[in-house]
């Protein structure tokens, strides 16, 4: 015989009974539950959708080895062959310390690449359907593009640390309390990293055609925004293209905090940190805000 | 009974395209009603559906779910629907659990937890009894790669109904199945309707599945060519079979429909 419950019903029942006590069994307690638990505010919802999203992203990544790889593999080519080189040849006569401007490029620049990279699941996710899934969903869509940056920062922050390895083998190191500092700015930097390439991958549909777009945004910002050549006499057009750059002030930022209270710092770094803040702030908000208008739209407006 | 599915007026012209792909339709659904919306390929049944779930916008008309308009009130929409595409729409890289757990964390039913076992108790005896009814208990924690097509449509129908929605709209949901899994499927969403009074929005192309339902729009070339029930409708066929006292056949009637544009 089924046993019977006396429950308080507390909402969500579809026939309004609230604050009654009423008879239900077990399974009619775990139907009725979902409904009930589903009255929780807006505002936790949005954030329980952007760390689902997130939690997606991560898990994905750990298990797939061969990005966890390239994750790793990547500062290998870009610090160890390219810096490499530069410090090499390049490093003399500078008037500051090479090596650690070229580590703090790096590190900003792997963020930028690997979120980039990362966020091109947003088209496999278009090819496999799993995106309607997200699109039908009562959550903004701006939720569902901050935890796809958000999970995408997971990857790019192991290449992070790569670089860091990297730069401890070639003889590079930071003081660990600033290493701190920028470890705390690289969500801001993802997210301004991710916004830029939502740019651009929120209206590509094809994977091919997304791997071109990334290319299309990191490769220019390596070399404009100055993450291994010095960019502090650029004029003309290469100036201009530096200052719209995202990735430009986020790289000052990052340089002003390794630099603060040295010698060095007025010869590295180029604007103050507030603008820097403050340049950060509106070229992400500008790109997060077209490039999730991009992505809801893409397949809407048909 | 209260109209939970309002469609006035409703035309849609892709970018591009010369003809509109649905042309000026009009339909209402009741509460809890099981209603059908059948049409040869092409005809509209796809586009309209998206329109209703708020993935594709319309040209004009109005169309309103549970009392909300599509365009200006999309989110209240998405909260009462749940919805199986025409395509699968599960992640392959997770496992079932993963499927749904994802799912029921964005539609806000739990917290989210980064493993089954750390979810909520509700969670789990839900997941399990649910899975359990359409028989994939056992394939609950394998990857989506490694299901067959019919459960991985099984796998769609618990997620979808796990934030109990007040519309289910189902686009061709037994599309490569075999005959076994379309019953059992059939069977598990039979229940669903009775334990929650679900309305339910079938699309399909086997007119079978269409004989137990309630109302049936036959949609031809983006415009309704009939909405009756299944018994009108063959009863509006001439038809002449052997033996004579046998009505028509809802596929009959349809065909009927399609080619000579009989009235109800």
């Amino acid at each position: 015989m089924t046993e019977k419950l006396y429950v308080e019903v507390l909402g969500g029942m579809s026939d309004g009974r609230h604050g009654d006590m009423v008879e239900m069994t077990l399974a009619e307690v775990v139907l009725a539950d979902t409904s009930s638990v589903r009255k929780r505010s807006r505002a936790f919802r949005e954030l329980n959708s952007i760390l689902t999203v997130m939690a997606r992203e991560i898990t994905l990544l750990l298990k797939s080895p061969s990005t966890l790889v390239v994750s790793l593999a990547m500062p290998i080519m870009m610090m160890g062959m390219i810096g490499g080189n530069l410090m090499q040849n390049m490093a003399g006569g500078l008037g500051f310390d090479f090596g650690s401007f070229m580590l703090v490029g790096m590190l900003v620049n792997m963020l930028f690449m690997m979120v980039s990279m990362n966020m091109t699941s947003l088209v496999e996710d278009r090819e496999t359907d799993f995106n309607q899934e997200m699109l039908v969903s009562p959550v903004s869509r701006y939720s569902l593009v901050i935890g796809k940056i958000l999970g995408a920062t997971f990857g790019a922050i192991l290449s992070m640390v790569g670089a860091l390895l990297v730069g401890l083998a070639m003889g590079i190191t930071l003081p660990v309390e600033k290493l701190l500092l920028i470890l705390a700015l690289s969500p801001l930097f993802c997210l301004t990293g991710g916004a830029l390439a939502m740019m651009l991958i929120g209206l590509i549909r094809s994977k091919k055609a997304a791997n071109m777009a990334v290319t299309l945004i990191t490769m220019p910002q390596m070399f404009l925004s100055g993450a291994i050549i010095p960019i502090n006499h650029s004029d003309g057009l290469l100036m201009v293209l530096s200052r719209l750059m995202p990735m430009t002030y986020c790289l000052d930022l990052a340089r002003a905090v390794v630099n603060a209270g040295t010698p060095e710092y007025d010869s590295v770094v180029m604007f103050d940190p507030i603008v820097n803040f403050a340049a950060i702030a509106a070229l992400t908000l500008v790109c997060l805000v077209a490039g999730t208008f991009f992505y809801a739209q893409s397949g809407k407006n048909r | 009974m209260s109209t939970v599915i309002e469609v006035r007026n409703l035309v849609k012209r892709y970018k591009g395209a010369k003809t509109p792909s649905v042309d000026d339709i009009s339909f209402s659904v009741e509460r809890g009603e099981f209603f059908a919306f059948l049409g040869p390929n092409g005809a509209g049944k796809t586009t309209t559906i998206s329109i209703l779930t708020t993935t594709l916008s319309k040209t004009s008309g109005e169309v309103r779910i549970a009392g909300f308009d599509v365009a200006r009130q999309a989110r209240q929409v998405r909260e009462k629907v749940g919805i199986i595409f025409q395509q699968p729409s599960l992640d392959p890289n997770l496992t079932a659990e993963e499927n749904i757990r994802f799912h029921a964390c964005l539609y806000g039913m739990y917290g989210y937890r980064p493993s089954f076992r750390l979810m909520p108790a509700a969670y789990q005896s839900k997941v399990i009894e649910l899975a359990e009814l359409v028989g994939i208990e056992d394939a609950l924690f394998k990857p989506i790669k490694k299901l067959s097509g019919g459960m991985q449509r099984k796998l769609e129908i618990i997620r979808s109904l796990i934030h109990t929605p007040d519309v289910l709209f189902l686009d061709e949901p037994t599309q490569g199945l075999d005959a076994v899994s379309r019953r059992s499927l059939w069977e598990y969403l039979d229940e669903t309707r009775r334990r929650y009074g679900t309305t339910v929005f079938l699309t399909t192309h086997y007119i079978d599945e269409a004989e137990q339902v309630d109302t049936v729009c036959i949609i031809n070339r983006g415009r309704i060519a009939v909405c009756a029930s299944p018994e009108e409708m063959r009863r509006a066929v001439r038809f002449d079979p052997t033996p004579k006292v046998c009505l028509p056949s809802l596929e009959d009637a349809y065909v009927a429909f399609l080619k000579e544009g009989v009235a109800a």
